[in-house]
């Protein structure tokens, strides 16, 4: 505890700091004047007593100054004394000040706000329990080849499946619609979820004919069971049966890629479909077991693959799961776009800490007669570095602290314009790992971009500044030269993010400019389920479908439609065919077609062209000839040489008689799974010739002449008014369908674009800053040409050239980093090349047009220089 | 007179058996006696006593309060403290055994 006692009393010292140098100043001289009396005494002479008592004492400044420093507190004096300093300089010159804060903040703010999307969606570790032993099968798997997996691996310790499905809650003021997890057992204990209430389904319930148990989430809990505590053991109406609670999960809890709010059994709700081997429809997750690697478990899947596809030939032939760690699944697709933007954001800095460098160098300049007094004065090379180095770290961190409140206002920029996929993006917020960045940044900002000028300080030569009191030193020629460098690379390090902004526009107007292959005006869609319970037959569906449409299509204006998945409305269903004369395929290796059932004037309501053949008609119905409509890409793929019409198709792997269909018509490609995704060959089907019952699902496509206010809520009443119990959801215009597939797009594009706005500004500050100074500088030197007979025009001509050249430097090296650099981005381009020469040179031509602007200010302020004013101006 | 300049590394030593010797002291007394009893042999450079003291002062092997001298007078009196007096005893058996070491290795044959 000694050490302990011992900082208490420097502590103490360095808070009686002033009391501390009057008692020692008062017990030197009490010294000197007691040893001086004593010469006095011995007879020497006043003067010649004091001499011998200073000369007996030693250096007395020397002295005091040691025993100030046996304390340990020179460097916090120092510093101290410099923080005072630099901020007493920067209080003098405010106009510098703020620019140069202004400047960082936002450099820091931008970035800040990017690290902290990159730190919520890429860094935090998933909500889950050892999130790091978290895979994801990518292809989805029917429920009896899960449990085939959970019994034969060796590499999972865990591992269940999901697949989320609408069903229709009764007990809410209207039906709603709820998302509902069919699960197995193993899939909440694999993501390692704890019930708040109650408890999750046991092995022994999750079987067929099982007790029809519920958990529910918080969410739910509380929208629909009044957060009562004694939940569990309620009981609820979901899908027309009665379901007991069992377990609330805690707020914390959500599935990792889509969103449930209660939970049940797949083998208790749907043994049937739980029992098909080849309806591969539910998401797994698994957990490696400790100490076994991606790899090892890879190879354990493939081996089990290969058993399977031998024991099931007809259905799982093509077998090959492949396994992703969670995370990389979850973020896979944001993370090229937010690198890219951090690397934008990155640039962004440096413009602005070159700017700030910039600044700090003509400041530098400006003080240095005083600094080269301080040296003269005998200030060593690293206190007055430390100076310099102080006042820039005074700037970065005041900087960085501005920054964090643009940050924040950005993020919340960022959370508004959030695509769909940065759903994680919810759980962002200033953690620490936000504040370590924003201070590390800025503390290496203020150093690495207060260096140069330190240097220049330094490095400045005494005898000769004090010679010269004018303004060529070398070390103002040195810092203008690296203030011409700095420019330089502000410019090409915009022209870059110019470019790449440029690109992702370009890209963007092409995606938007692409046809859908409908027209979206005035289309709305909805969504509805028939219940099992009462429409579990494929005629009581066809009846409720054909009354509903007659219904609808009654109303004035009104056309409406329906068709199983509406185009980017996320879901998809494909099927095997077989085309009828074609040589057989092997079982399970038939070629794959999207499948969509319609019912209405589908085509026509979507204003989808018919190509050739004829469209759907109200004849084509149950009892009647089988008949199929296919899109162009169909017809490309399987049907080139041949005339479609009349060709007939089946679904592989149906039993009994083969079922033909007859192409009767052939329908323009639809983007069904996103603009920038290519159209999949596609199969249409009239709903009332569907037999498959377990499509009980629909969305209606309603074209409005004009949108009227009232319709939704009147189709609504038309649907309840043939089945109240049905519950309507997913309420979208078409219009607004296609803006959340471009979302991704337009947050790249309008954040990248922002950005170098942002760089566009910086870098022309940057050059309106350098040769504002250099003509403030060679003001003399105008006035004497001007003097000699130069005319305005020379004089423009001079400084403009000087300005060019910076340009032409900076936009050519800009190119040549943008070439090396724009590969990066490929990926989040549609149908532009990364080195597209026109974004290229329309963005080289904007950059030179703003730079030279901002050249030309301070060239005409040249142009007026007055010969006499300049002359005197010494 | 000649006048030798103490050995390295005793000053410590030297302030510390003087204070020891007579309780309470300011530095010019200090210095003054440590002349006066080395018969001005030794003689500090006055000024050094001062970043010394502070040193110890530091050490907390004495602490510092102001009184009045004989002749009426502000000055800072030190006096030693439980660890300066321990830090005394280690300093003389350090200076036995160097002093011994010393005069071994002189006296050998």
């Amino acid at each position: 505890m000694d050490w302990l006692r011992e900082l208490a009393r420097r502590l103490s010292m360095l808070m009686h700091r002033r009391q501390f140098d009057a008692d020692l100043e008062e017990e030197v001289r009490l010294h000197l004047e007691l040893r001086q009396e004593e010469r006095l005494e011995s007879g020497m002479t006043a003067n010649e007593a004091r001499a011998a008592a200073r000369r007996r004492f030693g250096n007395a400044t020397y002295l005091k100054e040691e025993s100030r420093i046996a304390w340990g507190w020179e460097w916090f004096e120092n510093l101290a004394q410099d923080v005072h300093h630099g901020a007493r300089m920067l209080r003098k010159s405010p106009g510098f000040t703020a620019v140069a804060i202004l400047t960082l903040a936002l450099g820091i703010g931008a970035n800040t706000a990017i690290f902290s999307v990159i730190n919520g969606v890429l860094l935090s570790p998933l909500p889950y329990k050892n999130p790091k032993q978290l895979v994801v099968i990518k292809e989805n798997d029917s429920l009896p080849n899960v449990m085939d997996i959970q019994r034969q691996t060796r590499a999972f310790s865990q591992g269940g499946g999901i697949n989320v499905e609408k069903m229709d809650y009764i007990g809410a003021t209207e039906p709603v619609q709820v998302r509902v997890g069919l699960i197995d057992e193993g899939f909440l204990e694999t993501l390692g979820v704890q019930p708040m209430l109650g408890r999750i389904i046991s092995s022994g319930e999750d079987v067929q004919g099982g007790p029809r148990l519920a958990m529910v989430s918080n969410h739910f809990w509380q929208n629909y069971l009044g957060s009562d505590p004694h939940a569990a053991g309620n009981t609820i109406q979901l899908g027309g049966n009665s379901y007991t609670v069992i377990g609330v999960m805690p707020a914390s809890f959500a599935l990792p890629a889509e969103h449930a709010d209660v939970f049940v059994s797949l083998m208790v709700r749907d043994p049937g479909a739980g029992a098909e081997r080849d309806l591969h429809f539910m998401h797994t997750y698994w957990r490696l077991k400790a100490g076994v690697t991606l790899a090892q478990a890879q190879a354990d899947m493939a081996a089990i693959d290969r058993r399977l596809a031998e024991q099931y030939p007809a259905e799982e032939k093509e077998r090959k799961s492949q396994l992703v760690p969670l995370h990389e699944w979850l973020v896979g697709d944001v993370r090229a776009a937010l690198l890219v933007l951090f690397g934008a954001v990155g640039l962004v800095l440096l413009i602005a800490c070159a700017n700030f460098a910039s600044l700090l160098m003509m400041r530098a300049v400006a003080e240095r007669q005083e600094l080269v007094i301080r040296a003269a004065l005998g200030a060593g090379r690293g206190r007055l570095v430390r100076k310099t180095l102080t006042q820039s770290l005074l700037l970065s961190v005041f900087g960085g602290a501005a920054g964090l409140l643009f940050a924040k206002w950005g993020t919340s920029l960022l959370l508004a314009l959030r695509p769909e996929e940065l759903a994680r993006l919810s759980g962002i917020h200033m953690d620490t790992r936000v504040l370590l960045f924003v201070l590390v940044i800025s503390v290496l900002t203020g150093i690495v971009f207060g260096m140069a000028p330190a240097w220049i300080a330094a490095r400045s030569d005494v005898a000769e500044a004090l010679k010269k009191s004018g303004r060529s030193t070398t070390a103002s020629t040195m810092g203008h030269n690296i203030r011409k460098i700095l420019v330089t690379s502000e410019l090409a390090v915009a022209l870059v993010l110019l470019v790449g902004a440029g690109l992702l526009i370009k890209g963007f107007s092409r995606l938007r400019s692409m046809n859908p292959g409908f027209n979206s005006a005035n289309v709305m869609t909805m969504y509805l389920q028939l219940p099992t319970t009462r429409y579990g037959e494929i005629p009581k569906q066809t009846q409720f479908r054909r009354e509903l449409l007659t219904r609808l299509n009654s109303l004035p204006g009104v056309q409406v439609a329906m068709v199983t998945d509406i185009p980017l409305g996320g879901n998809y269903v494909g099927h095997r065919f077989v085309i009828d004369g074609r040589s057989p395929v092997a079982v399970g290796g038939e070629p794959k077609v999207q499948t969509l059932s319609v019912m209405g004037d589908y085509f026509h309501v979507m204003q989808i062209p018919l190509r050739v053949g004829r469209d759907f008609t109200p004849l084509d119905r149950e009892e009647q000839p089988l008949v199929a409509v296919v899109n162009e890409e169909m017809v490309r793929e399987f049907l080139p040489h041949e005339n479609p019409i009349g060709v007939r198709i089946r679904w592989a792997g149906d039993t009994g008689p083969p079922q033909w269909m007859t192409v009767i018509g052939v329908v323009a490609d639809v983007k069904h799974s996103g603009l920038n995704q290519p159209t999949d060959p596609a199969v249409y089907t009239p709903f009332s010739q569907s037999d498959e019952a377990w499509r009980r699902f629909m969305t209606l496509a309603i074209r409005a002449r004009d949108a009227a206010p009232g319709l939704v809520e009147e189709v609504k009443k038309q649907i309840w008014s043939v089945d109240s119990q049905i519950p309507v959801s997913d309420v979208h215009a078409m219009d607004e369908l296609i803006a959340v597939s471009l979302a991704q797009q337009r947050f790249n594009m309008l954040l990248l674009g922002l950005f170098a706005v942002l760089a566009l500004i910086l870098a022309a500050v940057g050059i309106y800053g350098a040769m504002a100074y250099a003509v403030n500088q060679r003001t003399h030197e105008i006035g004497i040409r001007t003097a000699l007979g130069a005319q305005r025009r020379d004089v423009l001509r001079l400084v403009m050239r000087d300005g060019a050249k910076i340009v032409l430097f900076g936009i050519a090296s800009g190119i040549a980093g943008a070439l090396a650099l724009t590969r990066l981005m490929a990926s989040l381009l549609f149908e532009v090349k990364p080195t597209d020469p026109a974004t290229f040179a329309g963005v080289a031509i904007l950059l030179a047009l703003v730079a030279l602007a901002a050249c030309y200010i301070p060239a005409r302020r040249a142009m007026r220089v007055d010969p006499m004013v300049a002359l005197r101006y010494e | 007179m000649h006048r030798d300049e103490i050995p390295p590394g005793t000053l410590y030593l030297l302030i510390l058996r003087t204070l020891a010797r007579s309780g309470e002291m300011h530095g010019y007394e200090i210095a003054s006696s440590i002349q006066q009893i080395s018969e001005d042999v030794l003689r500090v450079e006055e000024g050094s006593l001062y970043p010394a003291l502070q040193r110890m002062l530091i050490k907390g092997w004495v602490t510092a309060k102001w009184g009045t001298t004989a002749g009426n007078r502000r000055a800072r009196y030190y006096q030693l403290t439980a660890a300066g007096r321990k830090q005394l005893a280690v300093e003389m058996s350090q200076f036995d055994r160097v002093i011994g070491a010393i005069t071994r290795v002189i006296e050998a044959v």
